[in-house]
C-alpha cells in the first residue's frame, strides 16, 4: 500500500515539476497577494474627505472645525455655502462627510443649544462607520471641554474638584496601537492558504478524468484512498512552503510580532492545509469537468472567506449561517492563527479547534474516496 | 459582401457556443444556482455593526456608582455582560480563550474616588479582532465621557454652584446631529448588497470566460476552429455573446431578489443600470478572455482567476475603502472592471445619481471593454502565426 502511494506521489511530483510556469505561479501568488493586501487594507479610516458649510464663521465655529481637523480623521477638501450644496458634494463623491454649522454658533453655545449637523456618505461602509463614530466623539469631547471650562469658571475648582470625574483607561490587548496590519496578517495567512489549497486540488481528479488518464490509473492495482492520499501529499508540501513564506513576509517584512510557539503553529498549519486540500479533492471528485470544479471552488472560496471569521466577526452571524461556516477549515484556523501569532496562547486553549481539524481531515478524505469510488461504478 | 460573410460565420460560431453551453446542463445549473447561494448566504450573514459584544466584568467596589456605570455600558446596547470575575487575571484569560471580547475592571472604592474626582476604570479589548475592537473602543470612550460629565454636573449642582450650570441638567451645549445620507439607519444590507451584486457578477463572468479559449486548446478543438475561415475577432465575439446572455439573466435575477426579497431600495434609473451592467459584463468577459488567451492550461487559467477574485474582493472598494489605500494598490484595482462598477451600482442604487456623476466611470468601462476584447483577439491571432 505504501509503495503504491509512493508511486502516485512520484507521478504527481514529476507532473508538477514538468509544468514549471504553473509551479512558479503557485509559489509566488500568495506572496504577491500578501504584499498587496498588506499595504492596501486599512480599516482605520482617517483623513476622510470632508466638505464644510460654516454659516457662522465666528470664533467658536472655527475652533470646532479645528478640533475636527486636528483629530486627523477629517480633511477639509471643499467648502460649501449651505447644506444642499454640501449634499451635492457628497452625491458627486468629492467628499464623504459634510459638516454643517448653522448661523450664530457662538451665541447658541452660550445659550447652551448650539447645533451641528454631520452628513455622512452612507454608501460606503467603513467610511460612514468611522465618520459617524469619530464625528460624534470629537464633537462630544469638544462640548464637554466647554462645559468643564464653564464649571471651572464658576469656581468649582475652588471646592477641590478635579475634572473630569472619571477616566477610562482603554487597553487594547495584543495590539495596543490598533495597527490594521496586526489585525489582518494572521487571518490573511489563513485566507490565502485556504484559497491556495482549494485551488491546488480542485482540479486534481477531474483533470485526469477529462484527459482520460484516470482510466489508466484505474487499471492499476491502486485503490481510491491510495490515489487520494498520493494526490494530496505533494500539494501539502507546496502549501506548507506557501505558509512559511507568507508568515515570514508577515513577520520580517511587515513587522507583525509572532507571540506564540512557531512549532505549534507549523504543526497546526499542516493539519489546516491538509484539510483544505481534502476539501478540494471532494470538489474534484464530484465535478464532471474542470469548469464545474472551478465554479464550485469559487463558491467555496467566497463563502469560506466571508463566513470564516477573517473579515466579519462570527458571533454576530445567525446560528444557521455559523453552521455553514463550520463546513470550512478556515473557520477553525482563524482562531488558531490569531491565537498563536497575535495572542501567544498555547495548545490547551486551542484544543477544541485542533480536534475539529483532525475530525475534518478524516471526514473529508473519506468523502473524497467515497464519491470517487461511486463514480467508478 | 465581406461583412455578410463575416456575419454568417459569426452566426455559426455563436450557434456552436450556445449548443455547447446548453449541452452541459450541470454547469448551466451552477451558473444560476451559485449566485443565488452566495447572495442569500452573505445577505443573511454579514453584519457590519458590532453590538452586544460579550463582556466580562470585575467589580471590586460593588457600590451604587460602579453598578450605575456598568448599567450605562449595558444600556448602550454595545456591551453584554456575559461573565463576572474576581480579578484582572481571569479577565485576560477569558479574552485569551476568546470567551469574551471586552473586559471591564472597576477598582475598589470606586464611589469614593469618583466623588473626589479621580475615579478610573480599566477597559480591556481583544486586539486580535479589528471589527470588534473599533466598535468597542469608540463606544466605551463615548459612554465614559458622557457618564463622567453627568457625574460632574450632578456634583456641581449638589455643591450649589452657579445657576447657569443648573440649567444644563447634564446636556451638552452643542448637539451633534449625524445624518447618514442614503442609508439613515445604517442598514448593513444597503451597504453590502450593491457591491455584492458587482462581486458576484464579476466572479461569474470572469470564471466563465476564462476557460473558454484555453479549454478548446486543451481538448484540441482550437486547431479545428482555426482551420475554418473564422477570424480571431469573430471567435472572441462568438464566445462573448451566449455567455453574456447567461450573465444578464443572472444579473436580473439577483437584482430582483435584492430589491424585492431583501427590500434594498433602488433610488436611481433602472435602465441606466441595465445599460451600464451590460458594459460591465462585457468588460469582465473581456478580462476573462484575455486570461484564457494567455493561459497555457485550464489550470493556469484557474489560478489566475482565483487571484483576480481575491483582488476584486479586497481592492475594488467592495469591502475596504479605496481612499485609504496607497496609490499603487489603487492602480492595481483600476485593472479590474469591478472597481468602476462598484461606484456605478452604488451611485445608481443607493444614491440615486445619474450619468452626470457617473460619466467618467462609464466611459472608462467602455474603453476597458474595447481594449480587453482587442487584446484577446490580438493574442489569439499571434498564437495562430
Amino acid at each position: 500500500m505504501i509503495q503504491r502511494i509512493l508511486a502516485i506521489i512520484q507521478k504527481e511530483f514529476s507532473q508538477a515539476w514538468r509544468d514549471r510556469t504553473t509551479l512558479a505561479i503557485i509559489l509566488t501568488i500568495p506572496l504577491l497577494q500578501l504584499i498587496i493586501f498588506g499595504y492596501a487594507i486599512n480599516t482605520n479610516v482617517t483623513h476622510i474627505p470632508t466638505v464644510v458649510a460654516d454659516q457662522s464663521l465666528d470664533q467658536a465655529s472655527r475652533a470646532y472645525l479645528d478640533a475636527m481637523v486636528n483629530s486627523g480623521y477629517f480633511d477639509v477638501v471643499a467648502t460649501a455655502p449651505d447644506q444642499a450644496s454640501a449634499i451635492r458634494n457628497i452625491d458627486e463623491g468629492q467628499a464623504h462627510v459634510g459638516i454643517v454649522i448653522p448661523p450664530d454658533f457662538e451665541k447658541n453655545i452660550l445659550r447652551g443649544d448650539a447645533q451641528v449637523l454631520i452628513l455622512v456618505d452612507g454608501s460606503d461602509y467603513f467610511t460612514s462607520q468611522s465618520a459617524n463614530a469619530f464625528a460624534t466623539i470629537i464633537g462630544q469631547e469638544y462640548a464637554i471641554r466647554i462645559v468643564y471650562a464653564e464649571i471651572a469658571q464658576a469656581g468649582a475648582q475652588a471646592s477641590g474638584t478635579s475634572l473630569p470625574a472619571l477616566n477610562a483607561l482603554i487597553h487594547v490587548l495584543y495590539n495596543p496601537d490598533m495597527k490594521t496590519l496586526w489585525f489582518i496578517i494572521p487571518g490573511m495567512a489563513a485566507m490565502l492558504l485556504q484559497t491556495q489549497s482549494l485551488a491546488l486540488t480542485a482540479a486534481a481528479v477531474v483533470r485526469e478524468r477529462e484527459m482520460g488518464t484516470i482510466e489508466q490509473i484505474l487499471v492499476t492495482p491502486i485503490r481510491p484512498i491510495e490515489l487520494m492520499v498520493g494526490k494530496i501529499v505533494p500539494y501539502v508540501i507546496i502549501a506548507m512552503l506557501n505558509m512559511l513564506t507568507v508568515i515570514a513576509i508577515g513577520v520580517f517584512w511587515f513587522g507583525v510580532p509572532f507571540q506564540g510557539s512557531f512549532w505549534l503553529f507549523s504543526g497546526l498549519s499542516f493539519l489546516y492545509v491538509f484539510s483544505g486540500l481534502g476539501l478540494g479533492l471532494v470538489i474534484s471528485s464530484v465535478s464532471q469537468n474542470q469548469r464545474q470544479a472551478q465554479q464550485l471552488m469559487m463558491l467555496f472560496m467566497m463563502v469560506s472567506l466571508l463566513l470564516g471569521g477573517f473579515i466579519f466577526p462570527r458571533y454576530t452571524m445567525p446560528a444557521v449561517v455559523r453552521l455553514v461556516g463550520n463546513l470550512f477549515p478556515i473557520t477553525y484556523f482563524v482562531p488558531i492563527a490569531r491565537g498563536i501569532v497575535t495572542k501567544g496562547i498555547g495548545f490547551s486553549v486551542l484544543s477544541g479547534q485542533v480536534i475539529a481539524l483532525v475530525i475534518y481531515i478524516v471526514v473529508v478524505m473519506f468523502l473524497a474516496t467515497i464519491t470517487f469510488r461511486k463514480r467508478l461504478d | 459582401m465581406n461583412i455578410a460573410k463575416s456575419l454568417q460565420r459569426l452566426r455559426a460560431l455563436i450557434y456552436k457556443e450556445t449548443v455547447q453551453i446548453l449541452r452541459d446542463r450541470r454547469t448551466l445549473i451552477l451558473f444560476f444556482a451559485l449566485p443565488l447561494v452566495e447572495l442569500f448566504l452573505f445577505a443573511y450573514a454579514v453584519s457590519l455593526t458590532v453590538t452586544h459584544l460579550p463582556t466580562a466584568v470585575v467589580d471590586q467596589s460593588l457600590d451604587t456608582r460602579s453598578r450605575n456605570f456598568i448599567q450605562a455600558l449595558e444600556n448602550s446596547g454595545n456591551f453584554d455582560v456575559t461573565a463576572v470575575y474576581q480579578n484582572e487575571q481571569q479577565v485576560r484569560q477569558a479574552i485569551d480563550a476568546g470567551a469574551v471580547k471586552v473586559g471591564l475592571i472597576i477598582p475598589p472604592n470606586f464611589e469614593r474616588q469618583v466623588l473626589r474626582g479621580e475615579g478610573s476604570v480599566l477597559i480591556l479589548l481583544d486586539g486580535s479582532d479589528s471589527f470588534s475592537v473599533q466598535s468597542a473602543y469608540n463606544a466605551a470612550l463615548s459612554i465614559t465621557q458622557k457618564y463622567s460629565l453627568d457625574l460632574t454636573t450632578e456634583k456641581v449642582q449638589g455643591g450649589g454652584a452657579s445657576t447657569a450650570l443648573n440649567a444644563l441638567e447634564g446636556h451638552l451645549p452643542i448637539t451633534t446631529t449625524t445624518r447618514v445620507l442614503y442609508n439613515p439607519d445604517l442598514t448593513d444590507l444597503i451597504f453590502i448588497l450593491p457591491g455584492l451584486i458587482a462581486l458576484i457578477m464579476q466572479i461569474i463572468v470572469v470564471t466563465n470566460s476564462a476557460l473558454a479559449i484555453v479549454r478548446e486548446r486543451e481538448s484540441g478543438t482550437l486547431e479545428q476552429l482555426l482551420a475554418t475561415p473564422a477570424r480571431p475577432a469573430e471567435m472572441v465575439i462568438a464566445k462573448l455573446i451566449p455567455g453574456m446572455l447567461v450573465a444578464i439573466l443572472d444579473m436580473v435575477m439577483i437584482l430582483a431578489i435584492g430589491v424585492f426579497w431583501f427590500k434594498v431600495p433602488f433610488e436611481g434609473d433602472i435602465l441606466l443600470l441595465g445599460g451600464l451592467s451590460i458594459l460591465f459584463i462585457i468588460s469582465g468577459m473581456g478580462l476573462g478572455l484575455v486570461i484564457s488567451a494567455i493561459a497555457r492550461s485550464q489550470r493556469q487559467a484557474q489560478q489566475l482567476t482565483t487571484v483576480i477574485q481575491l483582488l476584486a474582493m479586497l481592492l475594488t472598494g467592495f469591502l475596504y475603502p479605496r481612499t485609504t489605500m496607497p496609490v499603487w494598490t489603487q492602480i492595481i484595482g483600476n485593472f479590474l472592471p469591478m472597481t468602476y462598477f462598484v461606484r456605478i451600482i452604488r451611485g445608481i442604487m443607493t444614491k440615486g445619481v445619474g450619468l452626470t456623476f457617473l460619466w467618467s466611470d462609464s466611459l472608462t468601462l467602455l474603453v476597458y471593454a474595447t481594449i480587453a476584447l482587442a487584446i484577446a483577439a490580438a493574442i489569439l491571432k499571434k498564437r495562430l502565426d
